[in-house]
């Protein structure tokens, strides 16, 4: 009794100590926001005349000016210091593998916080076990990660350092107090994720269990915290505010942070982490699978991958939208980035998008039609898959068709202009936002019906319930097909209103139909459990391919967003004089984003093979009679 | 059968309103006619 007192007290300082590491910063920091208020009066107090003010750029609000002006940089070894190479790739490189395991070690804990509760509040103890197991099995790979996150993070400064020292220089200038609190914030997250790691044992029931996954809820405000305020430095750099035209800092650290793009960047971003963390999750449960070499170990990395994939994709349906979002912004900020990124410089590497966004639902879906298999009583939606199929394809090939193609002389002569007389018609807006709604709404069907797949519903308003959800459904492709025929009759500025209930529709069969079929499979007559493990192995295959594509699409998405600058380090502000300030060609940019991959999935493989080590050794550990025994799953970690 | 026909009619009848609703309270919501073309 004393004992778990003792655990209890223990657990609860512990859980205090990291409340304490995340309002730390806060607190360390608070002199050095002030810096902002105080320099003024400091000046003020040298006379009033050497006080100069200052507009904001964006907020346009008046304010004295407490920062130098941004270097006017020129091509030489002060400003630009180089090796034989192309420094801007150097950086490239280092800041991707940093976004790539960031992403991760971002997305992973909040699946470990979701799972962890999951198998807290289950009922069935076995399943709550199986949770448990799992939730630790995400934890365990993301521990690697995070040392090389942080490795990565620090090879990423230095490349910075001295590769770009002026602008760096400028950036670290202007966001000083962020950047302390960003390394503090650091600092508490190693420290939590340590103690959450470490802890798993000692904390697995009762009270202390519920103190364990309160430490990931402080894990996950801290980690996205801490994307936040990197995002304010990219923030900056698209739409820069809280300085005046010179680049002079203005004083109020919160207009530097809140920029026009933040908002829309934080919601973009954490949507694709956790998108992007449930298919590396999802790809290693199918590289595990594919290695396994007993049934039961299929079976736990079949139900594995489908987790991951599931929590995945159900980032993914609303990642669309946040973009949309995010275009939005981009688009009222300042317009000619908008056309410079959808229908200028960097527009064909939006087909590219819309063909990975394609392949990643088509991946998806193929994923679901397979698992299907494993369910007796699936069989009866089999024959329908076809029609999804042609759906799917249709919505696909729309989403990807270009407005216009790059030609030469002669063929656009043949086709008598830059559009194609028939194709050319949806390679607009209107057809595009239709296309990937009805690619959406599939998914959710294939969903849907996966969710139903083994089970009959057994209330007594069920066949009101199927015959209501399939005319929702219907209803919802007419109104979406609808809106983008509509979109051609009327003039832009209203049409590019349409694309709001065209969202609302797709929203509408997620969370309704969802929740109808919640509803309706309540109770649900069984026709045979979920067979895990006796999945075809092409399934897994779609797994690594979903990951596959989350990762180049990152990738790319990254790099225009950085390309859309163009020439400046900071939009109108800082000039980039280097010799690279240029926009690579299409070819060079998409070999440069494979590169990127192939290293990341490398580099994750060894992390994959370094969490295996500790797995093999147990046995041979139990055998030797290790006091504690042969660890089990889900209880000895 | 009869049911059948009345589950539809309903279905129908409500999920038409709902999606109209839906056009034209989002698209009133941002300052813009959903039947702009209807009313010219």
């Amino acid at each position: 009794m004393g004992r778990v007192a003792g655990k209890k007290l223990f657990s609860i300082m512990a859980l205090c100590a990291m409340v304490g590491l995340l309002l730390l910063p806060i607190a360390v920091s608070l002199p050095s926001l002030a810096i902002g208020a105080d320099a003024p009066d400091a000046v003020k107090k040298e006379g009033e005349a050497k006080v100069e003010k200052g507009r904001d750029v964006y907020y346009k609000t008046e304010g004295i000016v407490v920062g130098a002006p941004a270097p006017k940089t020129v091509d030489g070894p002060k400003d630009y210091p180089r090796y034989n190479f192309e420094s801007r790739v150097l950086l490239w490189f280092a800041n991707q593998q940093h976004l790539y395991y960031g992403s991760f070690v971002l997305a992973v804990p909040i699946f470990c916080m979701v799972i962890e509760f999951m198998g807290m509040v289950t009922k069935d103890k076995a399943m709550a076990k199986r949770y448990d197991q799992l939730a630790y099995d995400f934890i365990k790979i993301s521990l690697t990660a995070y040392s090389i996150t942080a490795i990565l993070g620090g090879i990423l400064i230095f490349t910075f350092l001295t590769l770009y020292p002026a602008f760096f220089g400028y950036l670290s200038s202007i966001f000083r107090p962020v950047m302390h609190i960003y390394a503090l914030m650091f600092v508490a997250e190693s420290g939590t994720i340590y103690i959450y790691y470490y802890g798993w044992d000692k904390m697995k029931e009762g009270f202390l269990k519920w103190i364990h996954v309160s430490m990931s809820v402080v894990l996950n405000v801290i980690g996205t915290l801490l994307m936040m305020l990197a995002n304010s430095w990219i923030g900056f750099m698209m739409s820069p505010a809280g300085v005046d035209e010179q680049g002079r800092f203005l004083g109020n650290i919160w207009h530097v942070i809140h920029t026009a793009l933040w908002n829309p960047l934080n919601v973009h971003r954490i949507l694709g982490n956790m998108a992007f963390g449930g298919g590396v999750v999802a790809a290693y449960a199918a590289y595990k699978f594919l290695a396994s070499k007993t049934d039961e170990d299929r079976a736990h990395y079949d139900w594995m991958g489908y987790i991951a994939m599931a929590l995945g994709v159900a980032f993914l349906i609303p990642l669309p939208f946040a973009g949309y979002w995010l275009m939005r912004e981009v688009y009222a900020y300042r317009q000619q980035m908008g056309i410079t990124l959808m229908g200028g410089l960097l527009a064909w590497l939006f087909i590219i998008q819309a063909t990975m966004i394609g392949i990643l639902f088509l991946s998806t879906n193929y994923y679901l039609w397979q698992a299907l298999g494993r369910m007796r009583g699936a069989e009866k939606y089999q024959r329908y898959i076809k029609y999804l199929v042609f759906v799917l394809c249709v919505g696909f090939l729309v989403f990807i068709t270009p407005h216009t193609i790059v030609m030469t002389p002669a063929e656009l002569k043949a086709m008598g202009g830059q559009q194609h007389p028939v194709l050319g018609n949806y390679g607009v807006m209107s057809a595009k936002n239709g296309g990937i709604n009805v690619i959406i709404t599939t998914t959710i069907l294939s969903f849907v019906w996966y969710m139903r797949g083994n089970k009959v519903s057994t209330v007594s308003w069920s066949k009101f319930g199927n015959i209501f959800m399939g005319i929702f459904f219907g209803c919802a492709y007419v109104n979406i097909i609808w809106l983008a025929i509509y979109g051609y009759y009327i003039p832009a500025n209203v049409r590019v209103g349409l694309s709001v209930p065209q969202v609302a529709t797709t929203l509408s069969c997620l969370f309704f139909m969802f929740a109808l079929n919640g509803f309706m499979m309540k109770g649900a007559k069984q026709m045979g459990a979920i067979e895990w493990g006796k999945i075809s192995v092409r399934s897994q295959y779609a797994l690594i391919m979903l990951a596959t594509a989350f990762t180049w699409m990152m990738g790319l998405m990254g790099y225009i967003r950085s390309s859309v600058r163009l020439f400046w380090h900071v939009n109108e502000i800082m000039r980039d004089n280097s010799p690279w300030a240029y926009t690579h060609t299409v070819g060079f940019a998409a070999n440069m984003i494979s590169f990127n991959v192939l290293f990341f999935w490398f580099s994750i493989l060894f992390v994959f093979w370094l969490g295996s080590l500790g797995v093999k050794k147990a046995p041979v550990e139990a055998k030797a009679g290790v006091p504690g025994g042969a660890p089990q799953p889900a209880e000895g970690h | 059968m009869g049911m059948t026909i009345v589950y539809v009619v309903v279905s129908l009848v409500v999920c038409i309103a709902y999606f109209t609703a839906v056009d034209h309270f989002l698209m009133e919501s941002q300052g813009l006619d959903y039947w702009y073309l209807f009313r010219k």
